[in-house]
Parts: C-alpha cells; sequence; structure tokens
C-alpha cells in the first residue's frame, strides 16, 4: 500500500531501523543471557538454604 | 445541492480521511483508498479493545456520505473533545505520558496484527483527566517484513524534545513550536550533551540516526530484513530510555509561591471564600479560563463547583505540578497548559491556518484573573487597556479579577531594581480601563491585604 506511504519516513531511516534492532536485539539477548545465569545461582542458592537443616 | 461542511485545515496530510465540520458537529470521513484497512480495524477487534481500554477517543459509525465527496467509504462521529491543546503547550510529563501512551498503543495494536502510521504528539488530547488517542485512522495493517515507518518521527517528536528537556534541564516549549514536525534527530544530535553517546540506547535513536540523516542518497533505500521481534526491540528500548527520562524543573520563584502565601492564610481563605460565593450565584458559567493558574489552587474551585477549567499557566512547574495532580487524583474537569500571556500561541503551519492561535480556540464563560494582571503591567509595561482588550477577547460573559495595588510588598519587590514608571497604575484608572468593554457587577476588598476583587460582566 505504497500509495498510503503519507510521512516520510526519512532517508536512510529503514536502513538504520535495521541496525538499531539487531544492535538491540543483541544487547537484550545478553541481558537474558545474564538474568538466566544469575536465576541459577539464586535459585541454587534458594535451595540450598531450604534444605538448610532448622 | 451542495452539502455544506467545513474541512479541518490541520487533516489534509493523510489521504486516508479528514475532520470536517458541519452544523456545529465534528465528523471524520473515512476515504474508499483506506476502506480495506479501516475494515480490518473494526473486524480485527483492535478499535474494540483500545476503546474498552480507555486508549482511543469512541466514535459512532454514520452510514451516510455528510461531504458528497466520491472519495467517501463512511463518516465517522468522533466523541468530541471540549478544548484541543498543542504539545508546545503541555509540560514534560504530559509529553512523556503520551510518548509512553504512543508506544503502548503501537504494541496493542501489534497484537492485533496492525501498527501505528504515525506517530505524532498532535494526535493525542487530554480528555476527561487522562491522555487519549484521537486519529483513527492512524492504524494500519501491520507487515512483521517492513521496518516502522513512523521511527523516524516518534523519534522525532518525542524522543528528541524529552531527552534535550531532561539533560539540559531546559523547558522547551518555544524550540517546540519552532519545529512542529519534531525536532530533527541531527539538531537534537548537537544540543545533545556528547556523553549521551556513551549510552547505547541514545547512541542508536539518536547519534546513529543522525548520521544516516545528514546523507544524501539518489537512490531508494534497499529493502532491509525486519521481523516482529525486532519492532519489539525497537519498543522496548524506547520505553525504557523514557521511562527513566525527568522533568526538568523542580523549583521555581513561583512553585513555592502558595506555601509562602500560607503565611497569608487568611487572605487566601477569604479570597477563596467570595469566589466560591459569586460563582454559585451565577448558573450560566460552565467553563472556565485561569490565567496565571499556578498551581491550580482556584481552578480546583472551580472546577470542584462542576466548572470546566483551563489552567494556563508560564511556569512548567506549577503546569506540570498541575498535571500530575489531576492524573493522580483523576479530576476530569481541569485542563492544565503551558501559556505565557504576554505571547501567546501562535496560528503557525500551512498557511498559518494548520495550527489554530490560542485565541481561535479558548472563549469561556469566565476567566479568572488573580493577581495576575500586576505581573504583565510591572514586568512587560502593558497597559490596562490592553488587558481589557485582551480579557474581552478570552471571556464571553464574566471576569473575575484582582486588583494588587501598587503598594503591596508583592508590587514593591517588582519595583525593587527599576524606575517607577508607573504613575498611572491606580484603581480608578484600572476600573476606567476596563469600564468601556465591561460592568462592574461586585467589588470587594479581600481581609486587611489591600487588594480587590471585581466580578465583570461583558457589555
Amino acid at each position: 500500500m505504497m500509495h498510503l506511504l503519507y510521512i516520510d519516513p526519512g532517508s536512510g531511516s529503514f536502513l538504520v531501523q535495521a541496525i538499531v534492532a539487531a544492535a538491540l536485539g543483541i544487547v537484550f539477548y545478553l541481558k537474558s543471557f545474564r538474568n538466566y545465569i544469575v536465576s541459577l545461582f539464586t535459585r541454587k542458592r534458594k535451595k540450598e538454604e531450604e534444605n538448610k537443616p532448622q | 445541492m451542495q452539502p455544506s461542511f467545513t474541512k479541518e485545515p490541520s487533516s489534509f496530510r493523510d489521504p486516508s480521511g479528514y475532520i470536517f465540520e458541519k452544523d456545529g458537529c465534528l465528523f471524520r470521513q473515512v476515504n474508499q483508498i483506506f476502506k480495506e484497512e479501516f475494515d480490518f480495524f473494526n473486524q480485527s477487534g483492535c478499535y474494540q479493545k483500545l476503546v474498552d481500554k480507555g486508549l482511543l477517543i469512541p466514535h459512532k459509525v454514520i452510514n451516510e456520505n455528510l461531504t458528497g465527496d466520491s472519495h467517501c467509504y463512511t463518516t465517522l462521529q468522533p466523541e468530541p473533545v471540549p478544548f484541543i491543546t498543542y504539545p508546545y503547550e503541555w509540560s514534560f510529563d504530559m509529553l512523556k505520558d503520551a510518548a509512553l501512551l504512543t508506544l503502548r498503543i503501537t504494541k496493542e495494536a501489534m497484537a492485533s496484527k496492525m501498527i501505528l502510521k504515525d506517530a505524532t504528539p498532535f494526535n493525542i488530547q487530554w480528555y476527561r483527566g487522562k491522555l487519549i488517542f484521537i486519529d483513527t485512522l492512524s492504524f494500519e495493517k501491520y507487515d512483521a517484513s517492513k521496518p516502522w515507518i513512523a521511527y523516524r518521527q516518534f523519534c522525532e517528536c518525542f524522543l528528541s524534545p524529552l531527552l534535550i528537556m531532561h539533560y539540559k534541564k531546559i523547558t522547551l516549549q518555544n524550540l517546540m513550536l519552532s519545529y512542529p514536525d519534531g525536532i530533527p534527530v541531527t539538531v537534537t544530535k548537537n544540543l545533545l550533551p556528547r556523553r549521551t553517546k556513551l549510552s547505547l540506547h541514545l547512541y542508536l535513536h539518536i547519534h546513529l540516526q543522525a548520521k544516516y540523516a545528514g546523507r544524501k542518497t539518489n537512490t531508494k533505500d534497499k529493502p532491509v530484513n525486519f521481523s516482529e521481534k525486532k519492532m519489539i526491540n525497537i519498543l522496548t528500548s524506547l520505553e525504557s530510555v523514557i521511562k527513566n527520562l525527568k522533568s526538568p524543573t523542580t523549583t521555581t520563584v513561583w512553585s513555592d509561591y502558595y506555601e509562602e502565601a500560607a503565611q497569608r492564610n487568611q487572605y487566601i481563605e477569604e479570597k477563596k471564600s467570595i469566589i466560591r460565593e459569586w460563582i454559585n450565584h451565577f448558573a450560566d458559567i460552565k467553563t472556565a479560563l485561569d490565567v496565571g493558574a499556578n498551581d491550580g489552587l482556584f481552578s480546583k474551585l472551580t472546577a470542584q463547583n462542576g466548572i470546566y477549567t483551563i489552567a494556563a499557566d508560564a511556569d512548567h512547574t506549577c503546569v506540570n505540578a498541575l498535571y500530575n495532580y489531576c492524573k493522580l487524583e483523576k479530576v476530569k474537569n481541569i485542563q492544565p497548559m503551558t501559556i505565557d500571556f504576554s505571547n501567546p500561541t501562535p496560528a503557525i503551519g500551512f498557511n498559518l491556518t494548520e495550527r489554530k492561535s490560542l485565541f481561535q480556540r479558548v472563549q469561556t464563560d469566565l476567566v479568572l484573573a488573580l493577581a495576575f494582571i500586576h505581573h504583565l503591567v510591572f514586568t512587560k509595561n502593558i497597559s490596562f487597556i490592553q488587558l481589557a482588550t485582551l480579557f474581552t477577547r478570552l471571556s464571553k460573559k464574566y471576569l473575575l479579577i484582582e486588583f494588587v495595588p501598587k503598594d503591596d510588598p508583592k508590587v514593591q519587590e517588582m519595583l525593587l531594581n527599576k524606575p517607577d514608571i508607573y504613575p498611572d497604575y491606580l484603581i480608578e484608572n484600572f476600573e476606567n480601563a476596563f469600564s468601556a468593554t465591561f460592568t462592574i457587577v461586585k467589588k470587594q476588598s479581600i481581609a486587611n491585604s489591600g487588594r480587590t476583587l471585581y466580578l465583570m460582566e461583558k457589555q
């Protein structure tokens, strides 16, 4: 529906958006990876705490 | 016979349809060209979902061609918004909330396989105590393989002004007025401190984008691979950046005005009781404009009496505080806005008709000018006659105005560092100047303050 493209997306905007999105993809992946690792440890610690004899 | 209607002058950019006025009602025409998208908007449940969540203005469908235009597919009658404000009249938190609302609506639309095809704050209005999206024709079918067409527009209209205000600690109404289509990323890049390059998100959304925006290309942009996941990443990133931005102003000369005035408690209480008595006396007051509203003490009073009140002040901090108060307390009939009455909002845009001036939009039953006019007289050298002209334009019927004499400590403060070139600042001259267009209905002095309240009726 190109005829309805009434706003100018801006020169190079689509290309730059692809780069921005790719960079953000890496950032969010690393963040979720970090959160996963952190959660492993915290879960382990929690379990350990739970298993501790009272 | 040619049907009579007036096309809204700002409604020309989008070929999907336009807003028009007929017999005092506002309608939105949907054009044939947009039929498929508009039908999908309804069938996908996107419209109903957004309306149910209070994010989009509801409309009635009028199955009639009211304009006689051959392009007409259908006609809508949106719920009327009583008063239109523009982003350059908003405070920081209003613009920030409008940005977050735009992102939320984009996400909601994507869940219904639709997307916003434009992202401008002009599509958002303050309505019944909350921000609401008013452009029903901004939704088109979502093609996940394509980037977001409104990405640059969002960055320039919302992100740019918010970032500049946050990082430079300045209010930006005047700059936004110069760039109604958004502050270009190339300009924003130069206005922001260099350290913003070190923030990955800001580097991507502003600095990197500015690099590409500056390039001149003679070739068509190459198609790029995109996905829904990528789009979500962009929206999430924008949202997290904007959520962390803070209003540039915290305290100013005016923000602690009433706290200081609290020492003059008796004065405030008596002023309140006089105003309450007077406005109760006139049942025909439905709308009011509070000029120099400060933090809205008296706007709240009129609003509590069921009067729809526009609370205008030049001070950003006061307007921002009042906006947050209305949001928190769910006050539905106060419209906060930033206006400097010595330089009110002009008409701008194509043919100077696209965005209306303040005077084209405001005329209320009552105008409140409490402890206000001495500021314009002593700081801007505006005369009583000029002020009377201003209020004659703004008021439909009544004017509730306070006269502060020259020997008042507040006036003396203003005159500390300047010669007294105001020999005509006398209560008799004030009454004479206003008597040309108003009739003094009531007059009462307030406590022992030396100040006088007037209720005047337009002749």
